[in-house]
């Protein structure tokens, strides 16, 4: 019966996740339960590209840096009160507009070819389905190596932490440039020696993040775009080389902002405490805190509680 | 309140729930439990000497538990009848109220509930409505927060005659807020919650807002608004005043409060739709307009006084448009926030119309109805020979029929309103519909199909609507085919299988089964009973191989006219598709298996004989009412 033309808001529509983004009235919600706006771009918001596709501007919408920067946390689906699935809505936005031959500006992962053995372990790690395995030529020889999508790697630097051969590599977060974060100066001894990793989303407030770079020069803070890039030999080689303690900040459970990264790293440190205990080591001395978006304030008394558990456990050493 | 309590002729009784009720309009037998004060309303003059020597503080439900009362207490200082009660669950006997209530000896711990049967006229249910609780949001924090009060609490906390006198402080310190965000429609708009506007929370935010602006001009004022809703007379000049009073607006539904754990400050973070930038600005408190939910014990007193319930649970109103204030039963009247969210102007012009519908009950020595009401045959009632049955019972959207096993079926005349479901639904033919009679319809059908049936189109139409459908369609001058053919009843309930049957089975060549769209219908429910006969013919005809479109189920409104004349003119489509042997054929197949199933409907009592049974029920119940 209805002999309009297809509109964009029908093609996203017709795509799975894509429905009831008619239902939007502009609450913006959405916009301020996610923090990629605050943190990242200006110029994200999940409702004005809503807008942009119930007021058929496709363009717009696939320039858009919403469109490319919803890494699918889901923060503002249960938030939503018009219970709209917006990355869903989003997801589908993204795929006309790779259809339609747009790329995604985001910095993603790099394999190298040479150390990949296509062990696959990447592919399975990776919340986004973005690695899968190829047969290629390389130097002359057939052979299987890891192939990550461009279009669908968020840069959550979990396969860069899963790789057992340190073939995957991600700007600004490669396996190196963090050991030379971890590698500080000794300080005058007495003093415990903290290094905290601390992902780019689980710290909402401007306060905490602003009060983790006032601690004096024993609490290094190193920052990574999920607790999931964690890497327990990061945390082994830091009390290698004399640092007391490890602190990792993560996500409350269900806030992570790479879907699983929390989960995968509260497993890493869980196991690595468990060897620890078999081996005897000092228990507590590298830890996981997982801070909710409630939690205002509560990095503070993480830091404090452990730089005096440190103290205590050089006192008694 | 004062005053309706001094009128000779208002006689209130509080502390009283309605326990059951029996009857009709303007014959109501109600029971009503009159719940134990353990004080004797006779004697309490309201002098409070017990109150102040009782030793045992509990949470004051009408301060929100702001502050303590005694369990010898009145709700508030202003109740009428001033008459102190006891918490029981709280007091533990140590009778210094007794003692100090003396020579007047009007605390009795004896005293139980009362059951009172009360003959009642009409019925007003003004039993108002509840506030969401926001602790289900954990978003807001309200409950965790010392600082995140609801709109109820502050308006005693703002309240010169409440717990601080008027004086608005903050709960974690005592301190007075310098900075008071308030948070719009929580709980409300809202499809996890509640998806209703709740009406009023809008003008209730500005209302307190400019209160505590007057009270303290410097205070920073926020409300976070999805969309203000001021829509009646004077309420967008009261807006106007306090956005000239510096209280800020911010278009923004928050997505979090966090909390200064030291400070217990609050942080609102909120998109500024305006800017389209992210906002987190802080607070010293915060205040959340919950959204208005029904009471909790709705669905008691639905059952109890047989009212239906619109979605969410609010009562139903008769009519959205044309009888707001009248329940679907006859006799009981809605007034107030029970019926739909809505202020307070609004509550007293319902109310105001709600007694005015009341006392034209009360005044009436004689209630008329339409005449179209139902009767049943008693001696053809299966149920009378102690066979299982009740289908009429279950038929009927008013409850109007008394069923029980081992008796003929009993319509209560006053409650029924005449849609006809039950006569459709009676597999006996027991039940009749005065002036809608099996036979007076069956000699309509005969009449209508006596030439050339196999050219007509029989439009089966409900008087509330399709019935009004087709007669747009003729004022307006939409062309349809003349071959149609209508046929009034009361509502598609009425409109009985076998009629259908009987229509096929003289050879009509198209049946249209039209009525009201389901949330049109003007008898709560005749429409779903029709709409699920309907199915099962359409299934029956399609086991039979009828030509799809021969049978056609529409739901036609009054306003539909163009709509009606298009069915027509398909059906007619339809008809001239059909080569006519093909048709002339595919009638002849079909007529012995519509003349078995329309067989029940052939042994009605015919005209005379029907017209014997009415007369004698006029007689009858003539007799009965005088």
């Amino acid at each position: 019966m209805n002999h309009q033309p297809e509109t964009f808001a029908d093609q996203v529509r017709a795509i799975p996740g894509g429905e009831h983004l008619e239902m939007c009235y502009s609450c913006g919600t959405c916009v301020s339960k996610c923090l990629i706006q605050q943190k990242v771009e200006p110029e994200y918001n999940p409702r004005r590209l809503l807008r942009m596709v119930m007021m058929d501007m496709r363009e717009e919408a696939f320039q858009s840096p919403t469109t490319w920067l919803c890494s699918a946390c889901d923060l503002c689906y249960p938030a939503c009160p018009q219970q709209i699935h917006i990355s869903g809505v989003i997801g589908a936005i993204k795929q006309l507009a790779i259809e339609a031959g747009y790329e995604s500006p985001l910095e993603t992962v790099t394999v190298d070819e040479s150390l990949c053995s296509g062990c696959g372990i990447c592919v399975l790690a990776c919340p986004y389905e973005a690695p899968h395995l190829v047969e290629k030529e390389i130097a002359g020889e057939m052979d299987r190596v890891s192939e990550v999508d461009a279009n669908k790697c968020m840069g959550c630097g979990i396969c860069v932490a899963a790789c057992p051969l340190g073939a995957i590599a991600r700007k600004g977060v490669s396996n190196e440039e963090i050991v030379r974060q971890i590698k500080v100066k000794r300080q005058k001894k007495g003093v415990p020696r903290l290094v905290t990793f601390v992902c780019d989303w689980c710290l909402r407030a401007d306060d905490d993040v602003s009060l983790l770079e006032s601690y004096p020069d024993n609490v290094r803070v190193i920052h990574i775009p999920c607790s999931g890039r964690i890497d327990p030999q990061m945390a082994l080689l830091a009390l290698r080389s004399g640092i007391d303690g490890v602190l990792v900040c993560g996500c409350a459970p269900g806030e992570c902002h790479y879907k699983r990264g929390t989960y995968v790293s509260s497993c890493k440190i869980t196991l690595l405490n468990r060897m620890f205990e078999q081996m005897s080591i000092g228990d507590g001395r590298v830890r996981f805190v997982q801070i909710g978006t409630q939690d205002r304030g509560r990095i503070r008394r993480e830091v404090d509680a452990m730089l005096e558990y440190l103290a205590a456990w050089k006192e008694a050493r | 309140m004062v005053d309706a309590a001094r009128h000779p002729k208002v006689d209130v009784r509080t502390y009283t729930e309605v326990e059951r009720v029996e009857g009709y309009v303007g014959n109501f037998k109600v029971l009503l439990r009159e719940k134990s004060r353990y004080v004797r309303t006779d004697r309490c003059n309201g002098c409070g000497e017990c109150a102040k020597v009782c030793p045992i503080e509990v949470p004051n439900y009408f301060e929100l538990n702001l502050a303590p009362r005694k369990a010898i207490d009145v709700a508030m200082s202003q109740s009428v009848p001033l008459i102190y009660n006891i918490d029981l669950d709280a007091c533990i006997h140590c009778y210094k109220c007794v003692e100090a209530c003396g020579k007047l000896e009007a605390i009795d711990f004896s005293i139980e509930d009362k059951l009172v049967w009360e003959d009642i006229g009409a019925i007003v249910v003004a039993t108002g409505f509840s506030h969401f609780d926001p602790s289900v949001m954990p978003e807001y924090g309200y409950g965790r927060y010392p600082n995140v009060i609801t709109a109820m609490e502050m308006e005693r906390l703002n309240n010169s005659a409440g717990p601080t006198a008027g004086n608005l402080i903050r709960p974690s310190d005592g301190t007075n807020p310098k900075r008071l965000a308030i948070i719009n429609c929580v709980g409300s708009r809202d499809k996890r919650f509640n998806p209703w506007c709740s009406n009023f929370c809008c003008m209730y935010a500005i209302k307190n807002a400019i209160l505590v602006k007057q009270a303290y001009p410097d205070m920073d004022v926020t409300i976070y608004y999805m969309d203000i809703r001021t829509p009646s007379k004077g309420y967008e000049e009261f807006y106007d005043r306090a956005r000239e009073m510096g209280i800020h607006f911010i278009q923004g539904r928050p997505s979090l409060i966090t909390e200064d754990p030291e400070t217990h400050n609050l942080f609102v973070h909120s998109e500024d739709v305006a800017l389209g930038h992210v906002i987190e600005r802080e607070y010293d408190m915060v205040m959340l307009n919950q959204a208005a939910v029904p009471q909790p014990d709705v669905d008691t007193v639905s059952s109890v006084l047989n009212i239906t319930q619109s979605p969410g649970g609010w009562f139903m109103e008769y009519h959205p448009k044309l009888r707001p204030m009248d329940s679907p039963t006859d006799g009981v009247f809605l007034a107030g926030a029970c019926q739909g969210q809505k202020d307070i102007p609004a509550s007293v012009a319902q109310g105001s119309a709600a007694a005015a519908r009341a006392g034209r009950v009360l005044h009436a020595d004689e209630w008329e109805i339409e005449p179209v009401v139902a009767v049943v045959w008693e001696d053809r009632c299966v149920s009378a020979k102690g066979k299982k049955c009740g289908l009429c019972a279950k038929a009927c959207p008013y409850n109007a029929i008394e069923y029980e096993q081992g008796k003929a079926a009993h319509v209560v005349t006053a409650k029924c309103h005449g849609c006809g479901g039950c006569v459709a639904e009676c597999p006996h033919n027991a039940i009749t519909q005065m002036h809608f009679t099996d036979a007076q319809i069956l000699a309509q059908i005969h009449a209508l199909l006596a030439e050339k049936p196999e050219e007509k189109i029989l439009a089966f139409r409900c008087h509330w609507c399709s019935y009004g459908g087709a007669d747009l369609a003729g004022v307006s001058h939409f062309e349809y085919s003349s071959n149609e053919r209508g046929l009034r009843v009361m509502c598609s309930a009425r409109m009985d299988a076998d009629f259908i049957y009987e229509a096929f089975r003289l050879g009509a060549g198209a049946v249209l089964y039209s009525g009201c769209h389901p949330q049109d219908c003007h008898y709560i429910t005749g429409q779903r009973v029709g709409a699920s006969r309907a199915e099962r013919l359409l299934k029956a005809f399609e086991k039979m191989e009828m030509t799809p479109g021969r049978f056609r189920v529409e739901w036609i409104s009054a306003a539909e006219g163009d709509k009606y004349a298009r069915v027509i003119n398909e059906m007619q489509a339809v008809l001239d598709s059909i080569p006519k042997e093909k048709l002339m054929e595919e009638i002849e197949r079909l007529r012995p298996e519509m003349e078995r199933r329309a067989r029940r409907l052939r042994e009605v009592p015919q005209v005379e004989e029907a017209l014997g049974y009415s007369r004698q029920l006029e007689a009858a119940m003539v007799g009965k009412e005088a």
